[in-house]
């Protein structure tokens, strides 16, 4: 008996770590944001006035957090086809045994997925700038581009970041969808090819049902991270021009953090947690469905 | 036969495509690193040369850009379509005076100017002044012919300028120590290129070496906390059997998947009532355990076999001295694959050192290198080589642990 209970000692022990961090730093702020998210606190005035769910009814009639919210849908939309397409196809290209270098461009493709957001937002500021390369090798070219900056303009400050995104972002999916090729039983391949099978269909037939699970989970991962994205607005356009670059994490750190409004931040937080749930459980059904 | 030149061709057509993606992935990269060395300037328009004075201006606009020094006695000649000034030299420490405005000597490959005196010329002084006024003369010998236009070349050394400080000149001043009649023509600055003066200037002059600091704590704090207690935590998780197990592991997976940025309000609040705004710990604690840490160690240990504790078991070790003596030494791999892992999550992060940080003394490299962008706007060199240093410790530390970053992501990973 006293054994059992020095056992349990030990085993709390060893979890303490955790559940400390997960009381003060998951928990609590999970329920702390859903209370605050039904006042009005802003964080110079400790006075918290429960307001109900106006904080959330105000943010489907603010304009700033429509622009953003159709913005990051956009974002998701248009550069997980892209993101995912070019890993694709190049973990395909990859997986071939007579291809030299392959860890070579396994490493240089990945690169780019280890460097902060900051710092590819930098490179690219600069790329985009009007002393950039697209500017000077477009002059060159004989296009007549006015000699400003492509974030500089409404119409191809977001359409740029997305392009940088797709750069940054598809080494990081060669890697698992390569991952999941390599897991493919080489014996399929070989059944295929002795049916006769040609390399269109083994690749439509063999290749692509085998990694879908791979596929929908990447997916799934590259839309939370769309979602979420900050620090490339933060740092290339904070947020503008004209806000055509605000997205929903952008929008909700300016709400909390430049204009200290806590209550209508944790809000939008909710909103924005809401939606991914959401988006997580539509891709968790379509796979199941398949399977 | 046949079938094998076949494959050859498919082969080389993917190596085409993966060579021109890779180009694509890497152009970025190399560009940031070219830039970096520039002195000043842009990649398409490489600054190497500035000239400082040429005396084809208007007597008026002359000066706004220079003044004599120790006489007022100077002309503005033109001989074959060349303007030159010449400057009647009486008494010691006489001559012009360029305006640099803030210019940094370390940069320069060498001063140059072009002279003509009316007879042998044996010392050139050069002095500068800095922004606060501090002043130091320097003598060069100089070999010249009289009478003669020559081209003279000095190489400034930073260090024989005592206390001004060379980072910050706002004067060039050309002197000549004995009567002369010299005539004088093109300053110009030579810089060095390519130059790591950039790199230089940005960790001194503005504090990339404390973001550094301050990031290398926080993240080696992150690090260290992680390694123990991720693996604490997953030891009864892989090793032991109790009560509610399944449960306490469905919600470490659970908060996996949350939006960080939820947290980050309350969080704020409770750094603020603790009075931690600009400390480290606000930044370290709430990573020094991870659901990512621990699933990965909890799968290490899983696989390790359990006959190792048992046997410890059987010699009187409890649990303690099992995960100490036993688990522990056999993970180096896990951990390897974790630290490096954070390390890299805890250097990149920018979202809560932003706001959790409030004095440029407390900025991790991220915060500071997004501030430093804002209010340097477009001196792409010097932004450049800000974010090579930036860039830098994540990328070695790739070059070395590729294998282990990329296990990380694959194992750590909670398919479907």
């Amino acid at each position: 008996m006293l054994s059992k209970t020095k056992k349990r000692w030990s085993i709390f022990l060893f979890l303490s770590p955790w559940i400390i961090s997960f009381l003060v730093f998951e928990l609590y702020p999970l329920i702390f944001s859903v209370y605050i998210s039904f006042t009005e606190y802003s964080g110079l005035n400790p006075q918290k006035i429960f307001v109900g769910f106006s904080n959330y009814i105000k943010a489907f009639s603010d304009e700033v957090f429509l622009i953003a919210l159709r913005n990051t849908f956009i974002f998701v939309i248009l550069t997980i086809p892209f993101t995912i397409g070019i890993a694709l196809i190049l973990a395909i290209l990859l997986n071939n045994k007579n291809l030299p270098g392959r860890n070579f461009f396994k490493a240089g493709f990945f690169l780019p997925s280890v460097i902060s957001m900051v710092v590819i937002s930098m490179m690219w500021l600069y790329l985009y700038s009007a002393d950039g390369l697209f500017i000077k090798l477009g002059t060159m070219m004989g296009f007549d581009l006015p000699a400003r900056s492509f974030l500089a303009s409404p119409d191809s400050a977001l359409m740029s970041i997305m392009f940088m995104d797709v750069w940054a972002a598809f080494g990081y999916y060669v890697i698992f969808i390569f991952a999941g090729l390599q897991n493919i039983p080489e014996a399929l391949y070989e059944a295929a090819r002795i049916d006769g099978a040609s390399s269109w269909k083994i690749a439509t037939k063999v290749t692509l049902p085998m990694i879908k699970p791979t596929l929908f989970f990447v997916i799934s991962i590259n839309t939370i991270r769309s979602f979420q994205i900050f620090s490339e607005i933060y740092t290339m356009t904070g947020g503008g021009p004209r806000n055509s670059t605000q997205t929903i994490v952008h929008y909700l750190y300016e709400v909390s953090f430049k204009k200290f409004q806590l209550g209508y931040g944790s809000a939008i937080s909710y909103i924005l947690f809401i939606i991914i749930m959401i988006f997580t459980i539509i891709q968790k059904r379509a796979l199941r469905s398949d399977y | 036969m046949k079938k094998k030149t076949k494959m050859s061709k498919i082969t080389k057509v993917n190596l085409i495509i993966l060579s021109i993606l890779f180009i694509f992935s890497m152009i970025p990269l190399i560009m940031t690193f070219m830039t970096a060395v520039i002195p000043e300037g842009d990649l398409f328009n490489i600054t190497k040369e500035k000239t400082l004075l040429d005396f084809e201006l208007s007597k008026f606009f002359l000066k706004t850009k220079m003044k004599t020094i120790g006489t007022f006695d100077y002309d503005i000649f033109e001989e074959n379509d060349k303007k030159f000034i010449t400057v009647d030299i009486k008494e010691k420490n006489t001559g012009i005076s360029s305006f640099a405005r803030d210019l940094d000597i370390n940069y320069l490959r060498h001063f140059e100017l072009e002279i003509n005196p009316n007879k042998k010329l044996n010392n050139i002084l050069i002095g500068l002044k800095d922004i606060d006024g501090k002043y130091q003369i320097v003598s060069y010998k100089i070999n010249t012919k009289p009478n003669e236009w020559q081209k003279v070349k000095l190489e400034l050394n930073p260090e024989d300028f005592g206390e001004v400080d060379t980072k910050h000149t706002a004067e060039i001043q050309v002197l000549f120590d004995e009567k002369i009649k010299v005539s004088m023509d093109n300053v110009i600055l030579k810089y060095k290129f390519p130059t790591f003066m950039n790199f230089k200037t940005v960790w001194e002059e503005n504090d990339f070496g404390r973001y550094m600091l301050n990031s290398t704590i926080i993240s080696i704090s992150v690090v260290l906390g992680n390694l123990i207690f991720c693996s604490l935590v997953a030891y009864p998780f892989a090793r032991k059997d109790f009560k509610g197990k399944e449960i306490l592991f469905m919600i470490v997976l659970a908060t996996y998947m949350i939006p960080p940025q939820i947290k980050v309000i309350p969080i704020f609040i409770l750094m603020q009532k603790l009075n931690w705004i600009d400390t480290y710990q606000a930044l370290i604690m709430p990573t020094l355990v991870t659901p990512f840490g621990i699933f990965l160690m909890r799968q290490y240990f899983e696989q390790l076999p359990r006959e190792l504790d048992q046997a410890a078991y059987v010699d009187g070790a409890n649990d303690f001295q099992i995960f100490t003596k036993v688990i522990m030494p056999l993970s180096g791999p896990a951990l390897a694959v974790l630290g490096i892992n954070s390390f890299i999550a805890s250097w990149n992060d920018l979202y809560m050192p932003l706001v959790l940080t409030t004095s440029k003394e407390m900025r991790t490299v991220q915060v500071g290198l997004a501030m430093f962008q804002k209010i340097n706007g477009v001196k792409w060199p010097l932004i450049m080589a800000a974010s090579a240093i930036v860039g830098i410790p994540v990328i070695i530390a790739f070059l070395f642990f590729q294998k282990k970053i990329i296990a990380g992501i694959t194992d750590g990973a909670l398919k479907g």
